[in-house]
C-alpha cells in the first residue's frame, strides 16, 4: 500500500474512533445521576428555576437530538461553554492544553531517554545484582499510584530538604511556566515514574529477546564486537515493538496529568477536567474527552507511522 | 576481491585442529556433556564433513570451534584455528579471528540476518570490522561479493532487505558475508537444510567453487548423507558427543566399519535412478477403480484480492482411494500444503470442488462437514507445536474422541487410547507424560496415535517426517504402512523428500507453482518423469554415494549448461 493511501485510510478510521467515542461519552455522562442545574444554581434553587435551566440548554430534548445539536456545533468549530466558568470550552482548551502537553511531553521524553538506555544495560546484565535491583526498584515504580509517589515526592524533596517548590508553575503562558523550571521538576518525575519502569521493562525484554536471535550470531561470526551489535542491529530492533507500545501509552500519560496536575495544582486540562467532572459540566467534560481521544489516536497513528519508517517490513505488510 | 588482501595462507599444518575437545552445557538439572573427547583436523582446501543424527554434537563442535557457544557453555581441551587457540581465548581476540580466518554459514536463512539493515551493508560491515576501508569501498566491494554468489542484479539487491529475498538468495548472502575476507577456514552448519532441493544443488555448487578457488579449508555440519556424498573428501561420524569413525569419503559411506554407521546408512532412504521398477510399491502401478476417499476436481485457490492476489492453486485435479498412499510433492510455494489444506476442508477452494466420501465439501453442512473431519487424521510436521503441551500425552490422544465420540465413556476413552497407543508402538505408560518428555519420534507417534485413534478413512500427513533423524523417519514412516494395511485407511502424503515419496507411495503428484506438473505411479513418474521439472528436481537430490554422486553432478551440470546454451541460441 501506497503510503499516501495508508494515511488516508488511517486518518478517516480515527475520525471514526473519535466520533464513536463521543457517543459513548456523551451517553455515559447524561446517564450519570444528578446533573449540571443543581450544581450550578446551588441548593436553593427551586424545581422551576432548574427546569427553566435544563430548557434554556437544551437539557430536557431526548438524548440523541442533544448529541446532534452538540455535533453540530462541533462541526462549526464551537464546543459549547462552560457551565461554571461562563467561557467558550475552545477558549479554555486552548489555555490549558499546552501546558498539560507541555508536561506530559517532558515526562514522555524524560521516561524514554531514561527508559531506553537502562533496559538495554539491564538485559546485558541480566540475572546479576544490578538487573535485580532495578527491576525491584522498577517494580515498585510501578505499583505505586501516581498520588502517592507525588506526596511522597513532595515530602522528601519539597518539605524536608527544600530542593524544589511543592507547587507547579503557576504562569498563564508557556514562558511564564518556564521562567521557574524547578518547579517543574517534581510533576515531571511524578509523571515520569511509571514510563520509566513500564518501558525499561519492554525494552530488556526486547533486547534480550533480540540478543538471542540468529542474527546476532550471524554478525558475531562476521567479527563484530559485542558493542557494535549492540548498537548497529539490536537496538533497532528492539525499538520497534517499544515504539508501538508508545502510542497506546498516550491516554496513560493524559490519565496520569490529571492527578499529577492536581496534586501540584498545575492549571492544566487535568485540573479543568478535574474541576467539570464535580460540577458535571458537560461541555467541558466533553471537550475535554475529545481532546484526549484525538490525542490517543494521534499517537497510536504516529507510532505506526514511525513503525513504517524503521521497520522496512510493515510497509511491505510482512510483519 | 583485491589483491591487496592477504592471500589464503597456505600453511602447512591443519586449518583447524581440535585436540580432545569437550562441551558441557550447565542446565537446570546439571551438568550435560554434548561433546566429549573430539579430536579432528582440517586441511586448506579440503572439506570435512561431520555427520550425525540431532543431539549428537556436532553444531555444537562448531560454534565451539568459532568461540560462539552460549553462555551455558563451557569448553575443554584444545581448538586451534590457524596457530590461534580458540579455547578460553578472550572475546577481543576471537573477534579479530572471526569472519577473517574463520567464518561461519548458518542452517537458518530466515533468520541469519539481521532485519532491519539492507543486506549490502550488513557484507560491508564484516569487510570493515577487518579492514580500514572506506564506507564507500566497502559497498562496491559488497556489491562484488554479491554479484560472485550469484545474486542477480547485485547493484540493486545490495540495498535489499532481507525480506525482500528468497530463502536461497538469502543464504548466498550469508555466505557473501562469510567469504568477504577469503577465510581461511569456512565452518558450514546446515547450510542447505532450510532449502529446497534445486536450491541446495546450487548453493552446495557455490561452495565446492568458492573453496576450491581460494582453497579455503570446509567443516561441514550435515546430517544429508547426499549432501556429504556431494561435497565432501573426508567424513567424521558422531554418535552420542563422540567421533565414532573418520575417513574418506568412499570409505565411511561405501564401506562403513563402525556398526551406528552402517545403522545410519541403511536408515537413509535412497533415490533409485532410472532402474527397473523395484524400488515402487508393487501394490498399485495403475489408478484403481474404487470410489476415490477424497478428491479435488479442477481447485483453484487464490489468496488475497487484487493486484497482490496470489494463485496457490491452480486446477489441480487428484483423488486418493482407499489403501493407498497418494504422494504430494514440489518445492516450497509450489502449493502441496494448500492442496492438502483443501483436502481437509480448512481452505474452501475459490473454484472447482472437493468432495470427501463421496460428500461435496461445498455444498455440505457444517453440522455435516463435521461429520466427515471425523473420518479424517492429520498428522502435521513440527511434532511439539502440534502437540498442546499443557495437556498429558493421553489427552492429546483423546480430544478427537471427546470431540466427535461425545457419548464414550471414560473408561472407554481410555482404553481406545491404550489401543491405539499399542499400534503406534508407544509405552501405554506414556499416556501421562507430557509431550515436552518425550522425544522427537515418540513426539510424531503421539500425533499419529492421535490421527488414527478415530479410525479414519483419510490420513492426511503433511511433512510428517522432516523434522526427525533419519533413523526415527523409518520407524514412523513403518508404523504408518503398517497401520494403513492394518486399517486400509487411505493416505494424502505431503513431503519434499523424492526419495521417501519413492519408497513410501504408490502414486505421485509432482506440483510447481499451483499447478501439476505431472502424476502418476511412483514407479513410473519418479524413474521416468516426462517433464523436464521433474527430471531437474530428480536431479539435484543429491545420493548418499559419492561415485554415483559425481556422476550425477557432472551430468546435471551438463543438463544446465546444454539448457542454457539452447535458451541463449
Amino acid at each position: 500500500m501506497s503510503t499516501s493511501s495508508y494515511l488516508l485510510r488511517r486518518v478517516l478510521q480515527a475520525v471514526v474512533v473519535i466520533v464513536i467515542v463521543t457517543i459513548v461519552v456523551f451517553g455515559l455522562l447524561h446517564a450519570l445521576p444528578g446533573g449540571p442545574a443543581r450544581g450550578i444554581l446551588g441548593p436553593q434553587a427551586t424545581a422551576q428555576q432548574i427546569t427553566a435551566f435544563n430548557h434554556d440548554q437544551g437539557l430536557d430534548k431526548p438524548l440523541p437530538v442533544q448529541y446532534f445539536y452538540y455535533l453540530n456545533q462541533l462541526v462549526h468549530g464551537d464546543l459549547g461553554t462552560s457551565y461554571t466558568l461562563n467561557e467558550p470550552v475552545s477558549q479554555l482548551i486552548t489555555e490549558r492544553l499546552p501546558k498539560t502537553l507541555l508536561l506530559t511531553v517532558l515526562s514522555a521524553v524524560v521516561g524514554l531517554v531514561l527508559a531506553i538506555p537502562l533496559g538495554m544495560w539491564q538485559a546485558m546484565r541480566r540475572n546479576k545484582p544490578a538487573d535485580y535491583v532495578i527491576t525491584t526498584l522498577s517494580f515498585i515504580a510501578y505499583s505505586t499510584p501516581v498520588y502517592f509517589l507525588g506526596l511522597v515526592l513532595v515530602l522528601v524533596f519539597s518539605q524536608t530538604l527544600s530542593w524544589f517548590p511543592s507547587q507547579a508553575p503557576q504562569g498563564d503562558t508557556l514562558a511564564q511556566v518556564f521562567a521557574e523550571p524547578q518547579a517543574l521538576v517534581l510533576p515531571v518525575v511524578a509523571g515520569a515514574a511509571s514510563m520509566i519502569a513500564v518501558f525499561s521493562r519492554y525494552m530488556r525484554a526486547a533486547t534480550l529477546e533480540n540478543l538471542s536471535e540468529d542474527y546476532v550470531r550471524t554478525a558475531r561470526a562476521g567479527g563484530s564486537r559485542s558493542r557494535a551489535i549492540l548498537w548497529r542491529h539490536v537496538f533497532r530492533n528492539s525499538l520497534t515493538p517499544v515504539v508501538a507500545m508508545l502510542g497506546y501509552y498516550v491516554p496513560v500519560l493524559f490519565g496520569g496529568a490529571l492527578v499529577v496536575e492536581q496534586l501540584f495544582n498545575y492549571p492544566g486540562m487535568g485540573l479543568l477536567f478535574w474541576t467539570a467532572a464535580q460540577s458535571s459540566d458537560y461541555p467541558v467534560l466533553l471537550g475535554c474527552v475529545l481532546v484526549i481521544a484525538i490525542a490517543t489516536v494521534t499517537g497510536t497513528l504516529l507510532a505506526d507511522i514511525v513503525q513504517r519508517v524503521i521497520d522496512p517490513r510493515v510497509k511491505a505488510g510482512r510483519a | 576481491m583485491t589483491a591487496t588482501q592477504r592471500p589464503a595462507a597456505p600453511q602447512a599444518g591443519p586449518i583447524l585442529e581440535l585436540d580432545g575437545l569437550g562441551v558441557v552445557f550447565t542446565t537446570e538439572s546439571g551438568e550435560v556433556p554434548a561433546v566429549r573427547g573430539v579430536s579432528l583436523h582440517v586441511a586448506p582446501g579440503e572439506t570435512l564433513a561431520l555427520v550425525g543424527e540431532s543431539g549428537s554434537g556436532k553444531s555444537t563442535i562448531a560454534l565451539a570451534a568459532m568461540g560462539l557457544l552460549t553462555g551455558n557453555a563451557r569448553a575443554t581441551g584444545s581448538a586451534v584455528i590457524a596457530g590461534t587457540q580458540v579455547v578460553g581465548a578472550r572475546e577481543s581476540d576471537l573477534a579479530a579471528l572471526r569472519g577473517r580466518t574463520a567464518s561461519m554459514v548458518f542452517q537458518e536463512p530466515a533468520t541469519a540476518l539481521d532485519p532491519l539493515t539492507r543486506v549490502g551493508r550488513q557484507i560491508a560491515e564484516v569487510i570493515r570490522n577487518h579492514r580500514d576501508v572506506s564506507a564507500k569501498e566497502a559497498a562496491t566491494e559488497a556489491v562484488a561479493l554479491l554479484r560472485k554468489v550469484g545474486i542477480p542484479e547485485p547493484e540493486k539487491r545490495a540495498a535489499a532487505y532481507p525480506f525482500q529475498l528468497s530463502g536461497g538468495q538469502r543464504q548466498r548472502v550469508v555466505i557473501a558475508m562469510a567469504i568477504a575476507n577469503d577465510p581461511a577456514l569456512l565452518i558450514a552448519d546446515e547450510p542447505t537444510t532450510a532449502l529446497d532441493v534445486t536450491v541446495q544443488a546450487e548453493i552446495l555448487d557455490l561452495l565446492r567453487r568458492l573453496a576450491a578457488e581460494t582453497g579455503t579449508g570446509v567443516l561441514l555440519v550435515t546430517h544429508n548423507m547426499g549432501v556429504v556424498a556431494d561435497f565432501a573428501d573426508r567424513v567424521a561420524v558422531m554418535y552420542h558427543g563422540e567421533i565414532v569413525e573418520t575417513g574418506p569419503v568412499e570409505d565411511v559411506l561405501l564401506r562403513p566399519s563402525h556398526d551406528y554407521t552402517r545403522r545410519l546408512l541403511g536408515a537413509v532412504p535412497r533415490l533409485s535412478v532410472a532402474e527397473a521398477d523395484k524400488a515402487a510399491p508393487a501394490a498399485a502401478a495403475e489408478a484403481p477403480d474404487t470410489e476415490p476417499v477424497a478428491e479435488l476436481r479442477d481447485v483453484s485457490v487464490v489468496f488475497g484480492r487484487g493486484k497482490n492476489a496470489v494463485r496457490a492453486l491452480d486446477g489441480v485435479s487428484l483423488a486418493v482411494h482407499p489403501g493407498q498412499t497418494l504422494g504430494l510433492v514440489g518445492e516450497s510455494g509450489s502449493g502441496k500444503s494448500t492442496a492438502s489444506r483443501v483436502a481437509l476442508g480448512l481452505i474452501a477452494p475459490t473454484s472447482g470442488t472437493v468432495s470427501l466420501f463421496g460428500t461435496d465439501l461445498g455444498r455440505a453442512r457444517s453440522r455435516a462437514r463435521r461429520a466427515l473431519r471425523a473420518g479424517i487424521g492429520v498428522v502435521l510436521q513440527d511434532p511439539v507445536a502440534s502437540l498442546d503441551a499443557r495437556m498429558t500425552v493421553g489427552e492429546c490422544v483423546a480430544e478427537p474422541l471427546r470431540v466427535h465420540q461425545k457419548g464414550l465413556s471414560a473408561k472407554d476413552r481410555r482404553s481406545k487410547v491404550a489401543a491405539i497407543l499399542d499400534r503406534v508402538r508407544l509405552p501405554r505408560e506414556l499416556a501421562d507424560r507430557a509431550p515436552r518428555e518425550l522425544s522427537g519420534g515418540q513426539r510424531q507417534r503421539v500425533s499419529l496415535a492421535r490421527a488414527l485413534v478415530l479410525e479414519p478413512r483419510l490420513l492426511v500427513a503433511d511433512e510428517p517426517t522432516s523434522a526427525l533423524d533419519v533413523s526415527v523417519q523409518q520407524a514412523v514412516l513403518e508404523v504408518i504402512s503398517e497401520l494403513q494395511d492394518e486399517l486400509g485407511f487411505a493416505c494424502l502424503f505431503v513431503s519434499h523428500d523424492l526419495a521417501v515419496v519413492q519408497h513410501f507411495a504408490q502414486r505421485v503428484v509432482v506440483l510447481r507453482g499451483g499447478r501439476i506438473q505431472e502424476q502418476g505411479p511412483t514407479g513410473e513418474t519418479l524413474l521416468h518423469p516426462e517433464t523436464d521439472y521433474t527430471r531437474g528436481l530428480l536431479a539435484a537430490v543429491p545420493v548418499p554415494d559419492p561415485v554415483v554422486q559425481r556422476g550425477r553432478r557432472a551430468e546435471r551440470l551438463a543438463a544446465l549448461a546444454a539448457g542454457r546454451t539452447e535458451v541463449q541460441a
